[in-house]
């Protein structure tokens, strides 16, 4: 038997759906503004350029540069050690989308910052719910 | 409207114990350090009528609960915010008249920021569907992060932002306060072979994560004067923020506009009339050594990539150009949860001319920065002077 997945995982809120459900389908999608044709991440109501909350869940590229990581030896309780947890920003514009995600099935002395990365998912063993990572593209 | 310089002073300041696992409840420090920093000033509980907490979330029954224990007697000044930034609003609030004591205030106890403090769960635990920790990307990882992104960015060593650490851990040696003091000075090697925590970063380039309260008074012009310590007046300041917490970045990171920290640096500078050359002791915020290499770039005392040489040359170690964090700072003081009134209150101590051993001679003008909640995410600072 596997270990249970024990870190903490997102507790979809009223108005994320969408982004679940596409996630569950190993798809992303992030909010993309009607008004001003803006992307939008980490989620807000309003558009950060416009303030329209009039945003369409878009799917995205899922392709990006890495910026920054650290392979953490010291985590918090449930997990692995090390793991790796990065910056990637991804290629959508003009408003850039950085998002925060941990790295998988790469190997740690392949990471250079710029490198090409993609989004993947992961769908969590005895869990409803799939999350995204980054491997190298 | 010119800010109000001198017409407000940091009257009374007072920290708790310092250290791991106290026995105590953070009421009950908090109640400690404000008794203690108004006995510091000579003022009673009853002249008290500004509050501002630097509690992690500050509802204004916070504020409310607070008065009721302070007596129950109007308070008309409800704040929030940083430590230093606390102290230049509270200076402003004075002159505008809304209140003539105000009491900056924090106390932490068992509920740390790392990842030692973080509870065991027998099913994942659910939390904001954003949040920084479904990643493990604790306040460490943050700054691992970053400190990658500025080593890349600007071709600096790591041993050379390592100084910062040796150079906190000799002032810890100097501070019998200090929870890292008595383990003795140590070197660049030393923190380069210390246990690996979350690449590049290891132990000895982190913060402590500690229990521990502190308060800072700050009085009106007429009662400063005759309070029982010489009073540091409040020549200027400022607060800012411009992210969301721990939870995304702006691309670029590090950028010669710069953010909150270079926008409050350059109020300050502008609304104390102090200039770079003028501060004789500093408090900048050094959750990690990067932190203090960008706080020295942004608030302009070094170009953008020039911090680590900043640090490297001495300049802010005791007998530099502009000695800094004197008590040993986050990483060998304390780092107590919401560390960012600990600045100022060393920074008041120099130029009160109480440090003792590590005293700075002849400190008149002391800058603090205090910073927080994201990585240079929330930032205030103080520009404060003796008579």
């Amino acid at each position: 038997m596997s270990e249970p997945y024990l870190r903490p995982l997102p507790a979809k809120s009223p108005g994320t759906e969408p982004f679940w459900e596409a996630a569950a389908e190993h798809r992303l999608v992030i909010p993309k503004c009607n008004n001003c044709g803006d992307w939008n991440w980490i989620p807000y109501p309003g558009c950060r350029t416009c303030l329209s909350e009039d945003q369409v869940w878009t799917p995205a590229s899922g392709y990006g540069t890495l910026m920054t990581w650290s392979i953490v030896s010291r985590g918090p309780p449930g997990f692995p050690s090390p793991y790796v947890t990065a910056l990637v920003e991804l290629d959508e514009r003009p408003r850039s989308i950085v998002m925060l995600g941990n790295i998988v099935d790469t190997p740690h002395e392949d990471l250079k910052v710029g490198m090409r990365m993609q989004v993947v998912f992961e769908d969590i063993a005895d869990e409803d719910i799939s999350i995204w990572r980054f491997k190298a593209a | 409207m010119a800010f109000p310089s001198r017409k407000a002073a940091v009257v009374g300041v007072y920290l708790t114990e310092q250290g791991r696992g106290l026995p105590r409840t953070a009421w009950s420090l908090e109640l400690e350090a404000i008794k203690g920093a108004l006995d510091d000033a000579g003022l009673r509980p009853d002249q008290v009528d500004g509050l501002i907490p630097m509690a992690y979330v500050t509802p204004l029954n916070l504020h409310m609960a607070w008065t009721e224990q302070l007596g129950g007697k109007p308070i008309t000044y409800l704040d929030v915010g940083s430590g230093a930034g606390a102290v230049a609003k509270a200076a402003a609030a004075i002159d505008a008249g809304l209140c003539k004591v105000c009491v900056i205030y924090f106390g932490n106890a068992n509920n740390g920021n790392g990842p030692g403090a973080q509870k065991r769960h027998d099913k994942a635990p659910r939390v904001d569907d954003w949040d920084y920790m479904v990643h493990g990307a604790y306040m460490s990882v943050w700054y691992a992060m970053w400190t990658r992104a500025y080593m890349h960015q600007f071709n600096v060593r790591q041993e050379d932002l390592a100084e910062y650490s040796v150079i906190a851990r000799y002032h810890a040696t100097l501070n019998p306060a200090s929870i890292m003091g008595k383990r003795g000075e140590i070197t660049v090697d030393d923190v380069m072979n210390s246990r690996p925590i979350a690449d590049p970063l290891h132990l000895l380039e982190c913060p402590l994560d500690n229990d521990g309260g502190y308060a800072i008074v700050v009085a009106a012009e007429d009662i400063a004067r005759d309070c029982k310590k010489k009073p540091i007046w409040v020549l200027g300041g400022a607060e800012a923020t411009y992210t969301d917490s721990y939870r995304t970045i702006t691309s670029p990171w590090i950028s010669n506009e710069g953010a909150a920290v270079r926008r409050v640096g350059e109020m300050a500078f502008e609304n104390s009339g102090i200039t770079h050359d003028e501060i004789d002791v500093a408090g900048l915020y050094d959750c990690f050594p990067v932190t203090v290499a960008r706080d020295l770039e942004e608030l302009g005392f070094c170009k953008l990539g020039e911090g680590a040489d900043y640090i490297k040359a001495g300049h802010l170690r005791l007998g530099g150009k502009m000695p800094s964090n004197t008590d040993g700072g986050l990483l060998s003081h304390s780092h107590n949860g919401n560390p960012s009134g600990m600045h100022t209150i060393e920074v008041v101590k120099q130029l009160r001319g109480e440090c003792g051993e590590r005293q700075v001679p002849d400190a008149k003008i002391g800058l603090t920065l205090a910073q927080g909640w994201a990585v240079h995410g929330l930032a205030g600072v103080a520009i404060m002077a003796a008579d």
